[in-house]
């Protein structure tokens, strides 16, 4: 293979008619001295890796017929000169890096069948003058960056049978009458434009075989004349805004395909006519709004290998004749009203291989004919009512790969979906399974997810759980499981989930848990009969995001080592025996959420550190403990908290001030403690029994008979108001000065800011203005001021709309 | 050769054959894999999101409430650079969007105005530039929206006053201009909240300056 630069010496084989250097290995430069060769008919270098501009001198070479520079990395604009190659055929500079206009001279080139621009920078609009090319057959300048309008007319092209300007920037809507009457316009792609208005204007283009106007915002409905595009072969116009039916004429087009409708506004439901398109091969609807029956007629169409309707609201059961579409290899119905029972025939689809009815109503159990469906490698139905045993017949499925029928009312044993070892995915959740987990599953050693959630099954974990060196994910909580958890598990190292809660798992947590599984986000062993210690281990597991282990038996410290989990969102250790402190340690815990640590023997202070817990806001929970000391006053820094328990335990003193900054909460509780002193005002709007058990006073609980001493700082709701009223009038008074003042500054300061235009000044400078630090220290008071008016006022407010919060969070606290 | 030429052509033409069934599809997972499309993740944070799950909510930093709507996304300090996408503002339900302390260029897109549950816009400590978006007017349920430390320029929008529910607001550190809005919540937020922005020149003068005074 040639590679190296062009040498400029083939400038002196004037006589040369063709060159050709294609698929090489070429790179430079295109040398200049080749416009030395007048005679040249043929010039083909595509395929290189050429760079640089088209050089002028080409310019000479004017007997040329062929130019194919494409598949290279040319630079710079398209020569103008081009316009004078009054013999050219062919051009193509597909796939460089040219840009700039497409030059209008081209349109002088009257020989030209074939333009190839596509796949590079080019700019601009679509010249008019191209319209004279009177020869032209293909003309392609897809993917480049062109704009305005579809300035190109078949009308004119009599000889156009390719028009491609996909994926460009064309604009407006397609011209009236796009097509005269005898046009040869055979394909059509302005997919990918922003082209806007109906697709009326194209229905002239009697000749067309291959339409595609998808991805751009054509509006309108699908024409009843569609149906004068009798040699449509494919009809794509999918993500655009049509809206309306598909017209019945759609069943004259009976050479079609393709119909790609998918991600438009069609409504009402398909035309039975569609049965009369035997060659109808791919049939896209999805993400519309269709609704009605499948019709029946739809299985005439035994060409069929894609059908996709998923996202609509077609209702009424599946067509009982669907086993007709032999040819079937996709048949997507997810998300849509389809009710009754799965038809036996659809058995019959023998070359089925992705089945996905997800998202229905159907009912009824799957056929024993679904057996013969040997080529499915797919099969999802989740969400939907079907019931009943799995036919054993399953147990043939030996390309599934994929297997989704979680949440159904499926029973029996799980047995005949594991035929196959080709498992990746498998998922059973919410179902009715019983029985033990098959040791067949465990066959399919690619498996990376396994779900069975949610059943009854029963029995140990297997221990050949630990042949699934791919395994990432496994949940087989709220089932009856029993025995410890197999050592084997430890050889799962790319597990992320595991999800064994809602058992009855026994024995202590292994500490090769943390130590093996340290991929770990999520873990779960939640409400089983775990007993012992939370194992030292766990800070291994950096990667967790989600651990909860409340419900067990669990005994001893919270390890410290907890600190190490710092992307830990959610912790919940609930419902224990665990003792001691809570760890300050926890504070490295930055991201959590959620925090968990109630029903245990925890004693010693609420740790003052939580407070820096500040993404705290589903729930900090210390409920039910025997936690002393006072609520420390940093806790007001937790802004986004939303419910605080901190009820049941031995705390004491007064309510620190600071709870007031917690204007996110809407659950409190600080009932059954030891607490004294006044409620604060921001608190009152929460009900009585946030704080009984307790000896606080004032709003919501009874009157404080004995106004503190100590507490000069709390006044009646009077005195609150008095001062309220002030404050607004003296920051008033304030205000206006404050204004006159600063208009003043402003005016002077115009000028300062005039002269220096690019500001280096500090900030605190500038709010000074002319050094005059009177005025900044009047305004830094107003800020403070207005705060404390604006928050009390909010108070009233903030408490109507949290309580209506609380009505609809009751339930959940 | 034209013939071969022919074939390149119709080889561009067959992006036509390029629609795929959507055997896949659920709107806030394909926002959420259309946002990820945008982003670097050297440490592998986003491995778990795989579209191929029937909705996003077991995948790590994603919560979904009860009905499995995205309610928070949280890839706070997490080493993820890239941009923002419109497609964030699919995510319907989403209350907590914690995407601080990253490296987030561009610009805020004002698809995020129809986040209309959220709580928390924590967008602080990136790279993100343009100006702060009217569209935020809209977040009548925002408490928390903090973006700090980044390169956002112009004014503050006026219409963000309207955001009763603001309890937080941080736009310190960054090239803001213009001057500070009194009204509504911002006569609740410390002039910390906007400091070290050279450009702003403290609060607003009603009727007496024009708001992007220095603009």
């Amino acid at each position: 293979m040639l590679y190296g630069e062009i040498p400029p010496t083939l400038g002196n084989c004037t006589s040369l008619e063709t060159l050709g250097l294609a698929y090489c290995r070429l790179n430079g430069t295109i040398p200049p001295q080749l416009g030395n060769l007048r005679q040249l008919k043929l010039l083909t270098f595509q395929n290189n890796s050429l760079s640089g501009p088209i050089p002028d001198q080409l310019a000479q070479c004017t007997r040329i017929q062929v130019i194919s520079l494409n598949d290279n990395m040319l630079e710079g604009e398209i020569p103008s000169f081009i316009g004078e190659f009054s013999a050219l055929k062919t051009l193509n500079l597909a796939n460089n890096c040219l840009k700039g206009e497409i030059p209008a001279d081209i349109g002088n080139v009257r020989s030209l069948n074939h333009l190839y621009l596509f796949g590079n920078r080019l700019t601009g609009n679509i010249p008019y003058e191209l319209n004279q090319l009177s020869q032209l057959q293909i003309l392609d300048a897809s993917s480049n960056n062109l704009s305005g309008p579809m300035n190109i007319s078949p009308d004119h092209l009599i000889s156009l049978e390719f028009l491609v300007i996909s994926s460009n920037f064309l604009q407006g809507e397609i011209p009236k009458d796009f097509c005269s009457r005898n046009s040869s316009l055979r394909n059509l792609f302005l997919a990918g434009n922003q082209l806007t208005g109906t697709i009326n204007g194209l229905l002239s283009c009697t000749s067309l075989q291959s339409l595609d106007l998808s991805n751009n915002s054509l509006t309108g409905s699908i024409p009843h004349a569609i149906d004068q595009l009798t040699e449509l072969v494919n009809l794509a116009l999918h993500n655009n805004s049509l809206t309306g039916p598909i017209p019945h004429q759609i069943g004259n087009l009976t050479n079609l395909e393709i119909l790609s409708l998918y991600h438009n506004h069609l409504t009402d439901s398909i035309p039975v006519e569609i049965g009369k398109l035997k060659r109808l091969a791919l049939l896209f609807l999805y993400e519309n709004q269709m609704s009605g029956t499948i019709p029946a007629e739809l299985t005439n169409c035994t060409s069929l290998q894609e059908v996709d309707f998923f996202g609509n609201h077609f209702s009424g059961t599946i067509p009982d004749q669907i086993g007709n579409l032999k040819n079937l290899i996709v048949l997507q119905l997810r998300e849509n009203d389809l009710s009754g029972p799965i038809p036996p025939s659809l058995g019959y689809c023998n070359s089925l291989q992705q089945l996905a009815l997800a998202d229905n109503s159907l009912t009824g159990s799957l056929p024993d004919t679904f057996g013969f469906l040997t080529e499915l490698n797919l099969i999802t139905l989740y969400n939907n009512s079907l019931a009943g045993d799995l036919p054993r017949s399953l147990l043939g499925l030996k390309n599934l790969s994929i297997i989704n029928l979680s949440h159904n009312k499926f029973s029996g044993t799980v047995e005949p979906l594991t035929g196959s070892d080709l498992l990746t995915v498998f998922d059973l959740t919410n179902n009715s399974f019983s029985g033990q987990i098959p040791l067949e599953l465990f066959k399919s050693r690619n498996l990376t997810r396994i779900r069975l959630g949610h059943n009854q099954l029963t029995g140990p974990i297997p221990s050949q759980v630990g042949l699934l060196h791919q395994l990432v994910s496994l949940d087989l909580s709220d089932n009856d499981l029993t025995g410890e958890m197999p050592l084997s598990l430890s050889n799962c190292k790319g597990l992320t989930h595991l999800l064994l809660n809602g058992n009855r798992l026994s024995g202590y947590i292994p500490s090769w848990v943390f130590r093996d599984l340290v991929s770990l986000g999520e873990l779960d062993l939640s409400s089983n009969n775990f007993s012992g210690d939370i194992p030292k281990e766990i800070g291994n597991c950096s990667a967790l995001i989600k651990l909860s282990l409340y419900n067990n038996k669990l005994t001893g410290p919270i390890p410290v080592e907890i600190r190490k989990l710092t992307l830990l969102n959610v912790l919940n250790l609930q419902k224990n025996k665990l003792s001691g402190p809570v760890p300050p340690e926890i504070q490295q815990c930055k991201k959590l959420y959620e925090l968990r640590l109630s029903e245990n023997l925890l004693t010693g202070p609420i740790p003052s550190e939580l407070s820096s817990l500040t993404e705290l806001q589903v729930i900090l929970d210390l409920s039910y403990n025997d936690l002393s000391g006072q609520i420390p006053d940093t806790l007001g820094n937790l802004l986004k908290l939303e419910r605080l328990n901190l009820s049941f335990n031995q705390l004491q003193g007064a309510l620190p001030d600071s709870l007031v900054r917690l204007t996110s909460l809407h659950r409190l509780n600080l009932s059954s403690n030891l607490l004294q002193g006044e409620i604060p005002l921001a608190l009152s709007s929460f009900p009585q029994n946030s704080f009984s058990g307790n000896n606080l006073c004032g709003v919501p609980m009874g009157p404080c008979s004995d106004p503190p001493v100590s507490k000069g700082k709390h006044l009646s709701k009077a005195e609150v108001e008095g001062i309220i009223v002030a404050i607004v009038l003296v920051s008033a008074i304030v205000c206006v000065a404050l204004m006159y003042i600063m208009a003043r500054i402003w005016s002077n300061w115009r000028e300062v800011s005039v002269s220096t235009s690019d500001c280096e000044e500090s900030n605190s400078k500038r709010w000074v203005g002319n050094g005059d630090k009177i005025q900044a220290s009047k305004y830094r008071k107003l800020g403070p001021t207005s705060t404390r008016v604006g928050s009390s006022e909010e108070k009233h407010s903030w408490g109507s709309d949290t309580s209506v919060l609380r009505m609809k969070n009751d339930a959940a606290c | 050769m034209a013939s071969s030429s022919l074939l390149i052509s119709l080889a561009s033409c067959l992006l036509f054959l390029a629609v795929s069934p959507a055997l896949a599809s659920n709107s806030e997972g394909e926002a959420l894999c259309a946002f990820k499309s945008r982003l670097s993740d050297p440490n592998n944070v986003l491995q778990s999101w795989d579209q191929s799950l029937v909705n996003p909510c077991t995948w790590f930093h994603v919560t979904c409430d009860s009905q499995n709507r995205v309610i928070r996304l949280d890839l706070g300090n997490s080493n993820i650079t890239g941009t923002l996408g419109p497609e964030l503002g699919r995510l319907q339900h989403l209350q907590y969007l914690e995407l601080y302390r990253n490296s987030f260029m561009g610009k805020i897109p004002e698809e995020l105005g129809n986040l209309k549950n959220l709580v928390s816009m924590d967008l602080y400590e990136n790279q993100l530039e343009g100006e702060i978006p009217k569209s935020l007017s809209k977040l009548k349920s925002l408490r928390f929206m903090r973006l700090n430390n980044n390169k956002l320029t112009g004014s503050i929008p006026r219409e963000l006053v309207t955001l009763s529910n603001l309890k937080v607001l941080d736009f310190s550190n960054n090239d803001l201009c213009g001057t500070i809005p009194v009204d509504g919540p911002f006569s609740t937020f410390p002039p910390e909240s906007f400091e070290n922005n050279k450009r702003l020149n403290g609060p607003e003068l009603l009727g007496l300056a024009s708001y992007d005074f220095g603009c």
